[in-house]
């Protein structure tokens, strides 16, 4: 056995495992409670990173941890598509991390949200490692619910309320899923992922799996009709959670798709059972509402939760085009995304923590007071819309040549509206913000220096940009340099999903 | 390990009876003795019990004559998997529900009617062990008889109002029910001749084609019988009302013990005494299965718009007798595995509501949940044991409310019938929209509410439920040994 087999054992284990320490001896001193939060996730960080030779080489691990039911288990695996969102998520977790130090400072109950943050990690990661639907599932459950802590933590009637339509919408999703996973087992006698293609002949009951999986996995990934629940919970809650429920949580809906494409059903059997076409048309209109309605949005956070429906739109679009190249811009998107998107999260916090305000047509002139912050917001918003050479402009370009690929040049034009559409929403911000707001200005009571140059007294603490920075820059390179890591982990994990994923 | 152990169903009944009658003795004389005797009885009762399981499961099911007396004529008790399962759920999940008794009745109860209490609930554990072992129909009337009884009075025993009200109502319910089963068992024994469930299943499919009347009269008559006793909808309208009134370790035993004890009965006379072809003719199980479904979702819906939380959990109690009865009317191998091990996981989940309802309502004197913001700040233990118990009855996987609703979906699959999966987890659904209002509220959102009283939580009390709860996260992460017991048992039953 290769030694990394326990490094998914330990990166799900170690996080869950530092919770009830981290909330004991946050009794004892504040600075250890952050520390250890801290360092726990840079920790998980590197033990996934230290996986990277070995995926890369095109191995694969797939092992029984214990039986729970009879042929059903807890079982672990490792392939380059787990470890494509294992690293993304702990990288993004990391900066959220060390991000919150100085965020949460004036907010209350932080003695729960670090725990809970942490544990959310663990069992994140646990999907990711997940060897069949049984633990994925476990895990999943396990995430939302927990992370439903994060939602709420505000505790006004607002976040009281979004939590609870999130929670109800999460039981659900969990609900389809538990009659998807047990109609596969029904059909196939197993849902592990290392017996390849599970179901191989559509029937009604195979069609109510997938349809099921779709709502469970939908839901999660914020496909149309299962958002409702995002516009609410993603700017309810503090900004770093904002960043990894939009940058991450949703990502596991899509990784729970991917598989089930690839390992339940396979491309013959949705193609020829036309149940690609629902999927696609559910993905257009998430794409399109998405953005539509982001642009009706004041609140920036509500912009910014609107937005990510959109764009995970793409997400499930590129998975149904079947091509390789349609594969590698999803896998790549999943990536960009959680940069852009978390960055963007990361800057609207770090404006809202600075100045109070949330509202767009406040927002003018903030780029001279905060120009670290509105900078990292800039280039993820650019990489939005799509502008060379940012990560965003490369995963549409993938993402349309998949298009093209499969003969169907529609999307592409879908794409080139959503894009535009987003502009419509990103660029008014961003110019507001470095180019407008002299007259707001004179008119405040504040005392504000009207200087020509940079004023680096209204910036957020350091180590609040230093993260959105790390991020923002990331958008600028994966997309400079074609051959950069996360671009070669996609193709390798299309290719890998292409030739059977075993 | 060669102990004679054949004697010792027999002995738990006797001693369970002996310790009955001698508690109002002891009570009278030296009050001291009588918590003790109790908990030493049962105790014996739960040791013994699981002393069996490990006997039964390592040399097999064996028969025992009462008296030495062969049947017909005499009474057998059939020790196999079924009935030492049942046996031990009862012990333990009493055993917890008395010791935590121990102090939320001195609280509840007048002094004097104390050492009575005791005697009651010993008595309903002994009937309860009689019907689990017994093979003889009639047999299994005088228990049922004698629980029926004892059920109703440890809920009258409070002495208020609404409590007699509510136990009038569940004895003139019951009795009617008795008298069901009373008749049912006359008619099969009119056209047999026996009353030994062994010699039933031989016989009835001989005489079946000439006494069809007389058999669809018994199977209406033992439906409706235990399925009154048992609060199968729309048997079920004394449910809510007695266990709403009762005493809080009352009301753990009477849904987490008895309406089980009757649906067990049920399957015992159902699957063991009747031979198979007669569901092929008669379509009994098919009415059951949809009264079942009926319950589930009567049982969820109503729930969901209760204030006084006893009266929640009692209307939560009816739909989870509907999953235990959805899984026996199945009759499929998992869907019957599954609502057996129904009958254990409920037993645990719902003692353990009500009991932390019971503290709740010891330490706050609050009942409805609308007064219940805030709670977990100051009972976070008790309230953490509540959600678990909360997440176990949503079916969330790691507790083992998931593992009896993956085995009944399973078993429903297996026949062939997803519409019974849909139903499942409808239900689930209902039951996050009502359980989980109670959790967020009493975590999150407490500021600017009012200071709660609290008094102190005794020991006791705690233990029992965080007991409980720590055995609904073990079975949910590790129920395989309990699995393939109840394989064993449905494997001999079907």
């Amino acid at each position: 056995m290769y030694w990394q087999a326990i490094i998914p054992l330990w990166v799900v284990l170690f996080p869950i495992f530092m919770t009830p320490a981290i909330f004991i001896l946050s009794k004892r001193s504040e600075k250890l409670r952050d520390g250890l939060s801290v360092l726990t996730a840079v920790i998980t960080f590197f033990s996934v990173a230290s996986l990277y030779p070995f995926v890369m080489e095109g191995k694969t691990i797939e092992y029984t941890l214990f039986q729970i039911l009879p042929e059903l288990g807890v079982t672990v695996r490792i392939d380059i598509l787990s470890f494509c969102l294992a690293i993304l998520s702990s990288f993004v977790w990391m900066m959220a991390t060390i991000y919150s130090l100085d965020y949460m400072k004036p907010e209350h109950g932080k003695n729960r949200y670090y725990p809970v943050l942490i544990f959310t990690l663990g069992a994140t990661l646990g999907i990711f490692f997940a060897g069949d639907f049984f633990t994925l599932y476990v895990f999943f459950e396990l995430m939302s619910l927990v992370s439903y802590v994060l939602v709420i933590h505000e505790e006004t009637p607002t976040a009281l309320k979004a939590g609870y339509k999130y929670l109800i919408m999460t039981i659900i999703g969990g609900l389809a899923l538990f009659f998807a996973i047990i109609a596969t087992f029904e059909l196939a006698g197993s849902v592990s992922l290392s017996k390849g293609v599970l179901v191989s002949k559509p029937s009604t009951l195979a069609f109510f799996a997938f349809v099921c999986y779709l709502i469970g996995f939908g839901m999660k990934a914020g496909m149309f009709p299962l958002h409702v629940w995002l516009p609410e919970a993603h700017p309810v809650a503090p900004s770093p959670a904002s960043a990894l429920l939009s940058g991450i949580m949703l990502k596991t809906g899509a990784y729970g798709m991917l598989r089930v494409l690839f390992y339940v059903f396979n491309i013959e059997v949705v193609q020829s059972a036309r149940w690609d076409l629902l999927v696609a048309v559910l993905a257009v209109i998430t794409i399109l509402l998405g953005s539509a309605v982001a642009l009706t949005q004041f609140d920036l956070k509500r912009r910014l939760a609107y937005s990510s429906i959109g764009q995970m739109g793409y997400v499930l679009l590129g998975m149904i085009l079947f091509t390789e190249q349609g594969l590698v811009g999803d896998i790549f998107h999943i990536f960009s995304h959680a940069f852009m998107k978390s960055t963007l999260f990361l800057a609207a916090g770090a404006i809202i923590w600075k100045t109070g305000l949330r509202n767009i047509n406040d927002l003018a002139g903030i780029g001279r007071k905060m120009p670290f912050t509105m900078g990292a917001f800039t280039i993820a918003a650019l990489a939005m819309i799509g502008i060379p050479p940012l990560n965003g402009f490369l995963s549409k370009w993938t993402l349309s040549l998949g298009a093209l690929e499969a003969g169907l040049p529609i999307y592409v034009v879908i794409l080139l509206i959503s894009s535009l559409l987003n502009g419509l929403y990103y660029l008014p911000i961003i110019i507001a913000a470095f180019f407008g707001g002299e007259e707001q200005e004179h008119a405040h009571g504040e005392a504000q220096h009207v200087e020509a140059g940079i004023n680096l007294r209204g910036e957020a603490t350091a180590k609040m940009v230093i993260p959105m920075v790390i991020l923002g820059l990331g958008c600028f390179f994966l997309g400079l340099f074609p051959s950069n890591i996360a671009y070669e982990l996609s193709l390798k994990a299309a290719v890998f999903l292409f030739r059977g994923g075993m | 390990m060669n102990l004679n152990y054949e004697h010792l169903p027999v002995i738990i009944v006797a001693l369970l009876l002996l310790a009955a009658f001698l508690e109002p003795i002891v009570y009278r004389h030296k009050k001291s003795w009588a918590a003790p005797l109790v908990i030493a009885s049962m105790a014996f009762f739960a040791l013994s019990s699981l002393y069996l399981m490990a006997a039964v499961n390592y040399h097999g099911p064996f028969n025992y004559y009462l008296g030495g007396w062969a049947p017909p004529f005499g009474i057998e008790l059939e020790i196999d998997y079924l009935a030492v399962f049942l046996l031990l759920t009862f012990s333990v999940i009493g055993l917890i529900a008395i010791v935590y008794g121990l102090q939320d009745l001195k609280h509840g109860l007048k002094d004097e009617v104390l050492g009575w209490y005791f005697t009651l609930y010993l008595l309903l554990m002994a009937s309860m062990a009689g019907i689990s072992v017994t093979n003889d129909l009639f047999n299994m009337y005088v228990f049922v008889e004698i629980s029926a009884i004892s059920a109703c009075a440890i809920i009258s025993i409070k002495e208020s109002r609404e409590c007699i009200e509510a136990s009038l109502k569940y004895l003139i319910l019951s009795t009617l029910g008795s008298g069901c089963i009373l008749l049912a068992t006359a008619m099969l024994y009119m056209i047999t001749g026996h009353l030994n469930i062994g010699y039933l299943n031989d016989v009835l499919p001989r005489v079946m084609s000439h006494y069809p009347n007389n058999i669809l009269i018994s199977l209406g008559f033992f439906v409706v019988g235990y399925g009154v006793k048992a609060a199968l909808f729309p048997l079920h309208v004394w449910l809510p009302d007695a266990h709403t009134a009762a005493p809080s370790p009352s009301s753990a035993v009477l849904s987490g013990l008895v309406i089980k004890v009757y649906a067990a009965a049920f399957l015992k006379v159902f699957l063991k005494a009747y031979p198979r072809e007669i569901f092929l003719e008669i379509p009994v199980m098919e009415i059951v299965l949809f009264l079942s479904v009926l319950a589930i979702l009567y049982g969820s819906i109503v729930a969901m718009v209760q204030e006084d939380i006893k009266k929640m959990l009692a209307y939560s109690s009816i739909a989870q007798i509907g999953y235990v009865f959805l899984g026996f009317s199945l009759m499929g191998q998992r869907a019957v595995a599954g609502g057996l091990l129904h009958i254990f996981n409920h037993a645990m989940m719902k003692s353990m509501l009500f009991l932390a309802a019971g503290i709740i309502i010891y330490s706050t004197g609050i009942r409805r949940i609308r007064d219940m913001k805030g709670l977990g700040v100051k009972l976070p233990l008790t309230m953490g044991a509540f959600t678990i118990g909360a997440l176990s009855m949503v079916g969330i996987p790691g507790t083992n409310g998931f593992i009896s609703k993956w085995q009944l979906a399973l078993g429903a699959l297996d026949l062939g019938r997803p519409i019974i999966v849909v139903v499942i987890l409808l239900s689930s659904l209902l039951n996050c929209l009502y359980y989980m209002p109670i959790v967020i509220n009493a975590f999150f959102g407490v500021k600017g509410e009012p200071e709660l009283e609290i008094g102190k939580v005794p020991g006791v009390m705690l233990y029992s439920i965080l007991f409980l709860g720590f055995g609904i996260i073990f079975f949910g992460i590790y129920p395989a040994p309990l699995l393939a017991f109840l394989q064993k048992t449905v494997t001999a039953i079907l």
